[in-house]
């Protein structure tokens, strides 16, 4: 049974095997050459805050890598996940297959299993170069949770590629037509993956909110991810940052003193905090910190998983019941 | 005599549409049985369903002593040929042979390679360059390879230049020969005259429901042409089953299921072929069960 | 080797073709005593039919005299059909062609006496049958 799926894939493996090598080589040639620049001015730089400039010109010039190496294992697994049933029951080499003495559950199992396999070491080949490749990029900037970071280093690529693996294959096998299931899972890889990193990624754990004083600042430590940050006051009005904003839900005393207004005479920035802060107003930070990034990236391949596994599921169960 | 295909009220619905309706069928093992019928009949659906590809809405099915089932020693003895010539159109035969190595516990690969030689089709071309009658002798043998007990070929030869068809059917006799009484086949076919020489049982269903199941010697003697002047059939009616009537201004031909024996003098009683039994048959269909009337050139 | 035809068209049962093709050729000579009829893969290898056709074929051959099954070695032919006593054929012949005439100066043609004969040998047969029956 595995010699068939070889034999039938082999000319995909192939061509993934290809574009593996080819992309590892280009992205450790630049990698080096990109570490090496970076090591440089870090030894230059040591102690010099100047230096800050010089190093944000440090860009491999594969500016774009991470954004290919999430579409492209996602396409392929969509591509050549959904002719796996589908193509067998179109031209009905379903039936030959069928026909012979594996049982449906076991032919399913050996050409599913080979494939995600493939999907998840293929992933897993694509975010250890670009983890590596963004060490500099990394250092550089506090983005450690920013979507085009966190979507393409870590673990996460790995159940990306495994969850559209088995989204193209169980769209095979419910449309049992191959170009229907590419579209559909394509489509449907596409808003899974917006939803979840727009709007439920940020949920995996209890944001941390922090107060500090009106006239102060706050930032989260290392590479955290803020997600609302403002003024807040004994009502519970949430405000977002920034004077524009902030204005119109202050207390009109406070109003008042804010330098520029027509109404101010000798204010200064400092009169309206202490009003502020007699009116109850604090500072506000609600962040994950940068120490969750591993258990997030943990808790959100483990979705992807989850989903794959569901979706496997129900692919064996229209295998087992619907007819050939 | 253990029966290889027994079925008890078998049906099949597709939202609308009954493609089998309360079929029961025995087919005695060690036989070839034809499965004949017009398009549409079912023909394919019960293949399909003895071969555990589909399932019944209604009704059972026996095969080799169980329900069709996904279990692998139950589909090992199951040998399937759909009527499409299900094969990998990239692959070779060899290919073939080796996917069916992998997939099989029995499998002799040897007996492929013979009768493909033997029949000089290449071996290491592409299954989809070969002409349709290689394909179908391909599909054959690989189907043989597994040395199934029980046989399912759906229209196999129906696309096939006479030659062809001889072939195929020259490899199907002598595999059977070789099984000797191990190998039970069911072949669907519309060529009568084939049929008549290669099969000893016969399936007849129209209008998705069984017409006629049994050995062809007992049927064809159990069925007799009864010519004679035009009278009122219904004496011979209440005794015997009339299947087909066909009267001029002066005659009557009656195809009848013999109930005993004719004793009214002015029929002659006349043998029927396999033939003319099967159209007989094929006419049938849901509504008039068993008598149709046909009147030809009144006044002649 | 005899080489068997058959002919699905032409109404006979198959196992009936092979069987008067086997008596066909013992009259003939193409079989002696001795001979070792061809096996069932043989036939059916040559001529696409079912095995059990050959098998009742043979059957019924050995159920005549004529053929004997030695297990593991074949069928062989045993003896040859018992022809007409000496001198039938000429007899026969000569009330033929009596009858002939007479049909001839009835005003029958060849067709006529053609179809005469089928319908006769028929009701032969069936009385053969009946009183096989009732016997």
């Amino acid at each position: 049974m595995t010699w068939l799926v070889w034999r039938q894939y082999r000319a995909q493996a192939a061509i993934a095997a290809v574009l593996l090598a080819a992309a590892a080589a280009v992205i450790l040639a630049d990698g080096f050459q990109l570490a090496s620049h970076w090591h440089s001015i870090l030894i230059n730089c040591a102690g010099n805050t100047g230096c800050s400039q010089q190093a944000s010109l440090v860009n491999g010039m594969l500016g774009d890598l991470p954004y290919l190496s999430l579409i492209v294992p996602a396409v392929l697994g969509i591509l050549w996940g959904a002719p796996l049933v589908a193509h067998e029951l179109e031209t009905r080499t379903s039936d030959f297959a069928w026909a012979q003495s594996v049982t449906r559950t076991r032919w399913l199992t050996v050409k599913a299993g080979w494939l995600l396999l493939a999907a998840a070491a293929c992933g897993g080949i694509i975010t250890a170069l670009t983890t590596w490749w963004s060490g500099p990029d990394n250092a550089q900037h506090a983005s450690a949770f920013n979507p085009g970071h966190f979507d393409t280093q870590g673990i996460v690529p790995v159940g990306y590629a495994v969850f559209a693996m088995a989204l193209g294959i169980a769209a095979g096998t419910v449309t049992r037509r191959s170009v229907p299931a590419i579209a559909v899972a394509l489509g449907g890889f596409i808003v899974l993956r917006l939803v979840i990193s727009d709007f439920i990624r940020q949920h995996y754990m209890t944001a941390v909110t922090t107060y500090y004083d009106v006239a102060g600042s706050f930032t989260p430590r290392g590479q955290a991810w803020v997600l609302a940050q403002g003024g807040v006051s004994t009502t519970g009005r949430v405000v977002a940052t920034g004077w524009g904003d902030l204005y119109p839900a202050l207390p009109a005393v406070c109003q008042r003193l804010l330098p520029g207004t027509p109404t101010a005479k000798n204010t200064s920035l400092n009169s309206v905090f202490s009003c502020m802060r007699a009116h109850g107003w604090r500072g506000f930070a609600t962040y994950q910190p940068a120490s969750r990034y591993w258990p997030f990236q943990g808790i959100e391949t483990g979705i992807y998983v989850l989903l794959a596994a569901a979706l496997i599921a129900v692919t064996f169960v229209v295998i087992r019941t619907k007819d050939a | 005599m253990s029966l290889a295909i027994e079925t008890h009220e078998l049906s099949k619905r597709y939202r609308r549409v009954s493609a089998l309706t309360e079929c029961t069928v025995a087919v005695p093992e060690g036989r070839i049985s034809a499965l004949v019928g017009p398009n549409g009949a079912g023909k394919t659906t019960l293949l399909r369903l003895l071969a555990g590809l589909a399932g019944p809405t209604g009704g059972t099915a026996s095969v080799l002593g169980g329900a069709p089932r996904q279990d692998p020693a139950f589909l090992a003895e199951i040998g399937f040929l759909a009527q499409e010539i299900p094969l990998y159109r990239r692959f070779t035969a060899e290919d073939h042979i080796r996917i069916g190595a992998h997939m099989n516990p029995r499998w002799d690969a040897a007996l492929v390679r013979t009768r493909l030689t033997e029949l000089r089709i290449p071996l290491d071309q592409r299954v989809g360059t070969l002409s349709g009658g290689q394909r179908a002798q391909v599909a054959l043998a690989l189907t043989l390879a597994k040395r199934p007990r029980l046989l399912l070929l759906d229209e196999p030869v129906a696309a096939l230049d006479p030659l062809a068809r001889r072939n195929f059917l020259t490899t199907l006799t002598a595999a059977m020969a070789d099984a000797d009484g191990d190998l039970t086949v069911v072949l669907s076919s519309h060529l009568v005259t084939d049929l008549e020489r290669v099969c000893d049982h016969i399936v007849l269903l129209a209008g998705s429901r069984v017409q006629l199941c049994g050995d062809i010697d007992t049927l064809l003697a159990e069925h007799k042409f009864l010519v004679g002047p035009r009278k009122d059939t219904a004496p011979i009616e209440r005794t015997h089953q009339v299947v087909h009537t066909v009267t001029t201004a002066r005659q009557s031909t009656l195809l009848i299921r013999l109930n005993g024996p004719v004793t009214d003098p002015s029929y002659q009683a006349e043998d029927v072929s396999l033939e003319e039994l099967v159209l007989a048959y094929m006419g049938a269909d849901e509504a008039a069960a068993g008598k149709h009337l046909t009147t030809v050139g009144e006044g002649s | 080797m005899i080489g068997f035809r058959v002919d699905g068209r032409s109404g006979v049962p198959p196992y009936l073709q092979i069987v008067r093709q086997v008596r066909q050729a013992l009259r003939m000579g193409v079989l002696d005593v001795g001979d070792q009829l061809p096996t069932v893969r043989e036939v059916v290898a040559a001529v696409a039919v079912n095995p059990n056709t050959v098998l009742k074929a043979y059957r019924d051959l050995e159920r005549e005299g004529l053929v004997e099954a030695r297990a593991g070695h074949g069928t062989f032919v045993r003896a040859l059909p018992p022809g007409p006593p000496p001198g039938t054929h000429s007899r026969l012949g000569r009330s033929l062609a009596r009858w002939v005439r007479d049909a001839r100066e009835a005003g029958l043609d060849d067709e006529s006496m053609e179809s005469l004969l089928r319908v006769t040998l028929r009701s032969a047969d069936a009385a053969d049958s009946e009183s096989e029956e009732i016997a």
